[in-house]
């Protein structure tokens, strides 16, 4: 069944001034089975010059100008029993400014800061199936930990707005629901929050998506949205230049794409956008994926 | 059934109340200061000069030396700092860090200083604790020679003024102001290194450090002394202490006056002779002597010190 081999674009959204892990939630609302499960290498590229600040957006990414990310990511899924999944991502990161010469001599910055990010494993839970005959509800719950595994920085004042992530350990626990009609038409809903060990500000998270799955194709359409529950604003009141103290909040849409090649190899594909945000960067990115299941 | 389905109608429906109560709230928050150098393509140059001098995240921020926790900041433009040549961020790598940082904090004052309560003849205390005049123009008014373009730009933590033109104060007097351009703690380049040089031979150095006297120096660049035939240093070290003394009394005039307080269309130098100046013209003006053909220009004008205003002028005026 296809929709066992989900893929989820990993990505980083927009760490610029910013910092957040997943463009989307690694978590769906399908479950592998018990033994089953599927492993997937993606990559993903995004870029923004626009930064949406407080209290407007601006055009070019203070010193930077602009700023791509590319990202080479593992994901894995294995149901240890029909009821329960365990998700685990590891991207690899490269982000990467446009600073002119002079201004990366004037400061001593550079316009590259790459490495291994952080590493999140999921165990979904689903306790919950309610089969409606021609339709199905499916309640999930989640619980995940994020943490670094590179070494990379995040206190290198402004040159931090390249920094890779936010090096925190995050503890989630997500709640989801997905209904899904025969037809393969579905729709999910998560809520998450977030509890971060250091600086960095808690977070809940949202996603919406709708959706076809079927056994030639799956196709989704999302929004997703963060928001902090505090921190502080860059150029604001309490900013030092440390990155990971800021409030990064954001709403972004996207879709995904998958088909299924042979019995075990799929692709993926899909894109997404940031449509608002606060302290974050205005990124538009793209991924492509290779899907194995077993 | 129907109940489960209920249910799920009103997650749904709360997780989407949930994402649209993520709409913008803070668009009606103002910048700080900062935020309004990053926000404002004209104001780039100062955001990497801010940025490079380390006070981006000082203008984010309440000023802590204040009880309003205001900030008033005179924000020269882009085309401000196109003057002296800085024509963007990078360009500022021919600066000391040091010296761009005090520059702007020159630019820097406690407090809310709104375009009302500012007067024509009165002063304003800078950060780096050295006073700015205000000066009347026609229908201008001017901090020290720049001129105030844009008044009142509200932030969260001040106000902002547009200027047309960088303020240099270098907090001692002439003759130590132009050791800093030589001693490179200006420029990474040396600069002023001939007159230096001259001032030394000449034995004006006390006359011109001398806090009792107040002067207005027309000051030559390196390039200049060599247009004038002193190929090296040593050259005027060389030279008789009364020919540089008279050429260098041909620069100086009784009295620091800023380019926004020269009215006068002449001056009379402390050496006696006569100094004409061109109609005052995008905050500059020209300065021709008798022994000139063309006139020279200023490279860098209203460098404030401790006893006087000097210009650094591209030609040497021969008496």
């Amino acid at each position: 069944m296809i929709k066992k081999q989900i893929v989820l674009l990993l990505a980083v959204t927009t760490l610029g001034c910013v910092t957040t892990a997943f463009s989307q939630s690694p978590i769906s609302g399908f479950m592998q089975g018990k033994g089953k499960g599927n492993v997937a290498l993606s990559y993903s590229f995004e870029k923004y010059d626009n930064v949406f600040l407080v209290p407007q957006e601006v055009e070019s990414v203070p010193v930077f100008n602009d700023v791509k990310i590319t990202s080479a990511s593992i994901y894995g899924v294995y149901g240890i029993s029909d009821q329960v999944d365990v998700v685990m991502v590891l991207p690899y990161i490269t982000a990467t400014g446009n600073a002119s010469q002079e201004v990366l001599t004037n400061n001593n910055f550079e316009n590259e800061r790459k490495g291994l990010q952080d590493v999140s494993v999921f165990v979904k839970y689903s306790p919950f199936y309610f089969d409606f005959g021609k339709s199905s509800l499916r309640l999930i719950g989640a619980l995940g930990l994020k943490t670094p595994l590179g070494d990379y920085n995040v206190n290198e004042g402004l040159q931090s707005i390249i920094a890779i992530g936010n090096r925190s350990t995050t503890f989630s626990t997500t709640g989801m629901a997905m209904y899904k009609m025969n037809s393969g038409v579905f729709a999910s809903a998560q809520f998450a929050g977030n509890f971060a060990s250091n600086e960095v500000p808690n977070s809940y998270s949202s996603e919406v998506k709708l959706g076809y799955a079927a056994s030639l194709f799956y196709a989704d359409a999302f929004i997703a949205n963060q928001t902090s529950t505090s921190g502080v604003d860059i150029l604001g009141e309490g900013f030092t230049g440390f990155f990971p103290s800021t409030q990064v909040n954001y709403t972004k849409i996207g879709l995904n794409l998958y088909t299924p090649i042979t019995k075990e190899v799929g692709i993926s594909a899909g894109a997404s956008t940031v449509i608002e945000g606060r302290n974050v960067g205005k990124a538009t990115g793209l991924y492509g994926g290779l899907v194995y299941k077993f | 059934m129907k109940n489960v389905n209920i249910k799920s109608v009103v997650v749904a429906l709360s997780l989407l109340a949930t994402l649209s109560s993520c709409e913008n709230d803070y668009q009606d928050e103002k910048p700080s200061i900062a935020a309004i150098a990053v926000a404002n393509a004209n104001f780039s140059t100062l955001e990497g000069a801010a940025i490079q001098g380390g006070v981006a995240g000082v203008l984010s921020n309440s000023n802590p030396n204040d009880p309003s926790g205001k900030y008033t900041v005179f924000a020269p433009t882009n085309d401000a700092f196109a003057k002296l040549g800085l024509v963007n961020s990078g360009s500022l790598g021919v600066l000391q860090n040091s010296f761009l940082t005090n520059t702007l904090l020159y630019h820097v004052s406690n407090g809310s200083l709104m375009a009302n309560q500012i007067m024509a003849g009165g002063t304003s205390a800078s950060a780096l604790s050295i006073n700015r005049r205000f000066i009347s123009r026609g229908s201008d008014l001017y901090i020290n020679g720049s001129k105030i373009i844009l008044t009142d730009v509200a932030a969260s933590n001040g106000t902002v003024h547009a200027i047309d033109k960088v303020m240099i104060a270098t907090g001692v007097n002439i003759v130590d102001s132009a050791i800093l351009l030589k001693d490179s703690k200006v420029f990474k380049s040396p600069e002023l290194t001939f007159l230096v040089q001259a001032v030394i031979s000449s034995g004006l150095a006390p006359t011109l450090s001398n806090p009792a006297n107040n002067f207005t120096i027309y000051a030559p660049t390196d390039a200049a002394f060599k247009a004038a035939g002193f190929a090296t240093i040593q050259d005027v070290a060389n030279a008789p202490q009364a020919v540089l003394q008279q050429v260098l009394l041909n620069h100086a005039i009784s009295g620091g006056k800023f380019t926004s307080e020269q009215t006068a269309t002449t001056a009379t130098t402390a050496g006696g002779g006569t100094l004409t100046y061109s109609p005052f013209l995008n905050g500059v003006f020209t300065v021709k002597s008798n022994g000139n053909t063309i006139p020279a220009n200023m490279v860098i004008p209203d460098i404030q010190c401790s006893n006087g205003v000097v210009h650094i002028i591209d030609r040497v005026l021969l008496p």
